[in-house]
């Protein structure tokens, strides 16, 4: 598959995403981060539960710039220069997608486990 | 601990190290210095050894293997939890091979920095043909990869789904 592939069937092939990388396309929804911004961030939003090393967070953002669905940015507030990341509007519309298909799983899953109790 | 870091940010290839160490290094830094008490520290610096080896050994696969197919990031797509992390254990082993490939670099450096001019020629002062040592890592080294294929086999034997055959069997009683 092409690096940047927008066809449907090449964004399909990349969903569902893990755990780790819906965390941090969720954090960089709201507003563009730095690295350690966005580790916060998702510690917040999973109530502790995810705590994301730096490793895997830049292995994360290497795939996802890689693959176009953020961008990298200088900071301009930051008088060191600092990194931020923010997403594109293709990652924007592949996490749109994430949040359609896990939609449609959980009123699936629901229905069914209605269904089984009644 | 810092320091250990950066020398490990080193193992990174060389582009990866570019583009994000001083960052990672930043993070890590930062993260740190939010992490209060003994055992909050104690757990994130496991936690960030763990990673950054994971890390590395992924940067340097995804060179070897020219992509990011066989460790892509949506590997444990259609689980959505943790079952298919990378074993604890073997992330220990190699925190423990890759620290001591990092000492014995320091060490290195510290043995030539100190050494005297090379002005004479260095002889040995009796001939060293110890197979000790080399025999002691190369039998670890081999009970290692023979640990970690096995580990493969059955994760691609899981991801198969072999396992749920007996699942179905049950389900047909």
């Amino acid at each position: 598959m092409a690096l940047y592939d927008m066809s449907p069937e090449a964004i399909m092939e990349q969903l569902p995403l893990t755990e780790p990388v819906l965390l941090i396309l969720l954090s960089l929804a709201d507003e563009p981060r730095h690295g350690y911004s966005i580790l916060k961030d998702i510690e917040r939003m999973s109530d502790g539960r995810v705590l994301l090393s730096t490793g895997t967070l830049y292995g994360a953002l290497r795939r996802l710039l890689e693959d176009k669905w953020i961008e990298r940015f200088a900071e301009q507030e930051s008088s060191r220069g600092r990194q931020a990341y923010r997403l594109t509007s293709h990652g924007r519309r592949n996490l749109q997608l994430e949040i359609t298909r896990m939609k449609h799983l959980t009123r699936l899953a629901s229905l069914r486990v209605a269904t089984k109790e009644s | 601990m810092f320091t250990l870091y950066r020398k490990l940010l080193v193992l990174y290839p060389a582009q990866h190290r570019e583009q994000f160490g001083e960052e990672m290094a930043d993070v890590f830094r930062q993260a740190e210095q939010s992490r209060v008490g003994l055992i909050a520290r104690g757990r994130f610096y496991l936690k960030e050894l763990a990673g950054i080896l994971q890390g590395i050994l992924r940067e340097h696969l995804r060179i070897l293997v020219g992509g990011d197919a066989a460790l892509s990031l949506y590997t444990r797509r259609f689980t959505m939890h943790n079952g298919f992390r990378f074993p604890k254990t073997t992330a220990v082993l190699m925190t423990v091979i890759l620290a001591g490939v990092v000492l014995a670099i320091h060490k290195g450096e510290v043995i030539a920095t100190s050494l005297p001019p090379f002005s004479q020629p260095v002889t040995p002062i009796h001939p060293a043909h110890s197979y000790l040592l080399p025999g002691v890592v190369a039998g670890f080294l081999f009970f290692y990869a023979v640990g970690l294929a096995g580990w493969v086999i059955l994760f691609a034997l899981r991801r198969s789904g072999v396992h749920r055959l007996d699942e179905m069997s049950t389900e047909r009683k």
